[in-house]
């Protein structure tokens, strides 16, 4: 069995031992604090990664659990019977530890799936902030709470989008294209050059916005040229363009930036076995 | 692409997004249509004529967008520079009006999205505005839909809610609420484009002490209802906003609150700067039928018996079709537009109703015409300059009207002290009928057959031609002159909401929101091709 079928089964298990009426929908007892999550991660990296790999990223016998959403759906009470108990008839056995040790354990793993605004980024925010305006440069092209500009998307709300991981990732990793965001050039029919990201486009128009937040709506085939960039406008270099002190600050003012809390109403919705 | 070059350029220019300013807003509508009714005035005529009585029938569909989820759509399309926006409740998307291929797309995670229709959005400067089913307004990037302010317009956990396109008037966003069916007094809102800061409130009921307030029994004008759930009129030379109000609570039960209940099923004029009121006219004084007076006032400059008058037309709901002076709200002329009317013979010299004793709402129920539905309702009527028409959507049919007793409950449950059911029997049908403006005489009538609700409102253009969207799928032109249908299209859907007409690169456009689509049409063209 590959890996794959291997992760299908076991969460298929664990979906239905979830939905399992006489499990009751626990929260975590310890609740789930940066200091339960940090105590949880390194007893799950002293006791679970020879199946599931070093932070549940690389399971070489089990599920790498940061990958697999599934597992998120399941209520904390849920992951904790699996941790305790096991799964009977799997490779995932009972691990004989405390109660409190599993819950922390439970912390962590959900923490995993957990945005940017589920941590408790250490950092000085207001720094952070003066960081995102000033050295940064991140103003000319991206949006808090009404301030910025347009061209990247607006990160009023990136703590509650994208977990941590995935934002430190932006910052210093070249990533793909988002969708809206793919840098064009084109010359229109009248010579005009046009400078911009495709807001969308299909064979036959393509609507793009400028520098200066202008739309520009064209039928391809009135264009006189069309290029698009291979990279994203998103510089990469930010852990070497700032000190590790401001990396940090920026870090925790953007996964503190959840206007619009979508993953809390997800959540809810989402309860265990569903 | 130079990708170095853009960010430079990003770091060293201003934003100088697109514009709409307050002169393109007091334009009547052309290439753009700016105003949920088209333009201030709310005659919903275009000046557009490339699609005329002559070429119509080459009317071809363009594009459909679908709304996603989307269903029994209200939207008016706002069309500015070849970029449209459109609405569901929470949601606002921007389209190339060209293409109807989607720009941006903006939610709002609100409590209550149960709570609909939305009927657009106002565009201002490089913003659009919007408010939701949580009675909040947003305030949009229109270029890119970045959420730049909102403001909580009142309480939804008491039941308010906001369905309305704002209106936007010398710098200001003019919004209001809905339902007074729940017994929530309602409210009229202006506020900062910029900032979101409220400027004035208007509240319709006045309370002890101000005039109007003894049109009340006791203690009924604190559940009293009166919302302001349209979008309605700007006059700009007389610097006026032109404002239906809804109905009185409870809706069907008048015994607890005797007295003519000002300023529900009124038009009333307001300072525009500060929010005070200049004149109201009362159309159903006491009404006990639901029948909201948000009925959209047009605004006309026209002779009337002789003189160049400024005047003010309005087919209302409780059947009379009523034309007033707008500097003063003076009654002018007034005459029923719907032959099934029972409850008043006809109005008085100053415009007041003739009733007739015991036609309303009844313990064991009473023959009420026309119906709470009204003779018309929302859906928007046009005047046509050229024809010197004035067109709307009516329901010839009566309901039979109970009465019952029922106290307040806070939290925004139904306050209505029950309804009517509806008689939908052979005489039940529904019309666009052409008035003569100044006097209310019927010229032409079109059935809308097989159609037993309403669908959308009216759109008349330079083209000498009337848009109209029936409630069964039927999207239709005739000849605004006639009635004569020369064009149709069936949607497949229900039509609940108006049509616009813009143009784009001098191609002239029609569209619609059917269902859970938006259409647009324009004149076929065999010789162009799709080229990649």
């Amino acid at each position: 069995m590959n890996i794959r079928n291997c992760c299908f089964v076991i969460g298929f298990v664990l979906a239905g031992f979830g939905a399992a009426p006489q499990v009751p929908r626990q929260a975590n007892p310890l609740g789930n604090g940066s200091d339960v999550v940090q105590a949880g991660r390194a007893l799950f990296n002293k006791t679970c990664t020879g199946c599931h790999g070093v932070d549940a990223g690389e399971g070489s016998r089990g599920p790498a659990l940061a990958g697999e959403r599934r597992f998120f759906r399941l209520s904390d009470g849920a992951i904790f019977g699996v941790v305790k108990n096991g799964i009977p008839g799997t490779a995932m056995p009972g691990m004989g530890l405390k109660d409190d040790d599993a819950w922390r354990i439970v912390a962590f793993i959900r923490n995993l799936r957990g945005t940017a605004s589920d941590n408790d980024v250490p950092g000085d925010v207001e720094h952070g902030m003066t960081v995102f305006k000033g050295k940064g440069g991140c103003l000319a092209c991206h949006m808090i709470r009404g301030e910025g500009g347009t061209i990247g998307p607006d990160l009023s709300s990136i703590g509650a989008q994208v977990s941590l991981a995935h934002l430190r990732e932006e910052l210093t990793h070249e990533l793909p294209i988002p969708q809206g965001y793919a840098p064009v050039h084109a010359v229109g029919p009248r010579g005009e050059v046009v400078d911009g990201i495709a807001k969308n486009d299909d064979d036959f128009s393509i609507q793009i916005l400028d520098e200066k937040n202008k739309l520009h709506l064209y039928d391809k085939s009135t264009l006189k040229a069309l290029t698009y960039a291979k990279h994203s406008l998103m510089p990469h270099d930010y852990d070497k363009l700032l000190t590790p002190e401001e990396f940090q600050d920026l870090l925790a003012m953007l996964s503190k930036q959840t206007r619009v809390k979508v993953h809390i109403a997800a959540d809810r919705e989402n309860e265990a076995g569903r | 692409m130079r990708i170095g070059k853009l960010i430079f350029l990003l770091g060293c220019t201003a934003s100088l997004a697109a514009q709409v300013t307050d002169k393109q807003l007091l334009e009547a509508p052309g290439a753009n249509w700016l105003h949920y009714n088209g333009s201030y005035d709310s005659r919903r005529f275009s000046t557009l004529a490339q699609i005329n009585t002559r070429n119509v029938n080459e009317l071809a569909a363009k594009w459909v967008f679908h709304v996603p989820g989307a269903g029994g759509l209200e939207t008016v399309p706002i069309v500015v520079d070849g970029v449209m926006y459109v609405t569901q409740p929470n949601e606002v998307y921007a389209l190339d009006a060209r293409s109807g291929r989607k720009i941006w797309e903006f939610h709002h995670v609100g409590p209550s999205a149960d709570r609909g229709p939305n009927r657009g959005v106002g565009i201002y400067g490089d913003k659009v505005f919007f408010t939701t089913p949580d009675a909040v307004l947003i305030a949009l990037n229109a270029s890119t839909g970045n959420e730049i302010w909102e403001v909580k317009l009142a309480e939804p956990e008491e039941g308010y809610w906001s369905p309305a396109a704002p209106l936007i008037v010398k710098g200001k966003v003019i919004v209001g609420v809905a339902p007074g069916d729940r017994g929530l007094n309602g409210i009229l809102d202006a506020y900062d484009p910029v900032t979101g800061k409220r400027l004035w409130r208007w509240s319709p009921i006045p309370k002890p002490g101000e005039p109007g307030n003894e049109t009340w029994a006791g203690d009924s004008w604190k559940h009293a209802g009166e919302d302001t759930w349209l979008t309605q009129s700007y006059d700009p030379e007389l610097n006026l906003l032109i404002w239906g109000i809804g109905n009185p609570s409870p809706d069907f039960n008048g015994d607890v609150r005797k007295g003519d209940n000002l300023y529900t099923e009124c038009v009333v004029a307001l300072d525009p700067d500060t929010g005070t009121m200049k004149w109201y006219f009362q159309f159903t004084p006491h009404d006990v039928m639901d029948w909201d007076a948000v009925e959209i006032p047009v605004l006309i400059d026209a002779p009337y018996e002789g003189k160049m008058r400024k005047l003010l037309a309005q087919a209302d709901r409780n059947g009379f079709y009523y034309v007033l002076d707008r500097t003063n709200g003076k009654f002018l002329h007034g005459s029923m537009f719907v032959h099934q009317l029972n409850w008043a013979t006809g109005l008085t010299p100053e415009g007041r109703p003739i009733r007739v004793p015991g036609v309303e709402p009844s313990l064991l129920g009473t023959k009420v015409c026309p119906s709470s539905l009204g003779a018309t309702n929302w859906m928007s009527p046009s005047y046509d300059p050229q024809t010197g028409l004035f067109y709307v959507v009516s329901i010839e049919g009566c309901g039979i009207a109970t009465k019952s007793t029922e106290q307040f409950r806070p939290g925004g449950f139904q306050y209505r002290a029950t309804g009517d059911v509806l008689i939908h029997d052979d005489s039940w049908k529904v019309y666009v009928r052409a008035l003569d403006m100044p006097t209310g005489k019927l010229i032409w009538e079109q059935e809308r057959i097989g159609n037993d609700f309403w669908g959308g409102g009216v759109m008349s253009t330079a083209g000498g031609l009337l848009f109209s969207g029936e409630w069964n799928g039927q999207f239709v032109a005739m000849d605004a002159k006639t009635g004569k249908i020369l064009w149709h299209f069936n949607t497949g859907q229900h039509i609940n909401a108006q049509p616009i007409t813009y143009s784009v690169d001098g191609e002239e456009y029609v569209s619609l929101a059917a269902g859970g689509d938006v259409f647009s049409f324009g004149l076929f063209e065999p010789g162009k091709t799709a080229a990649k």
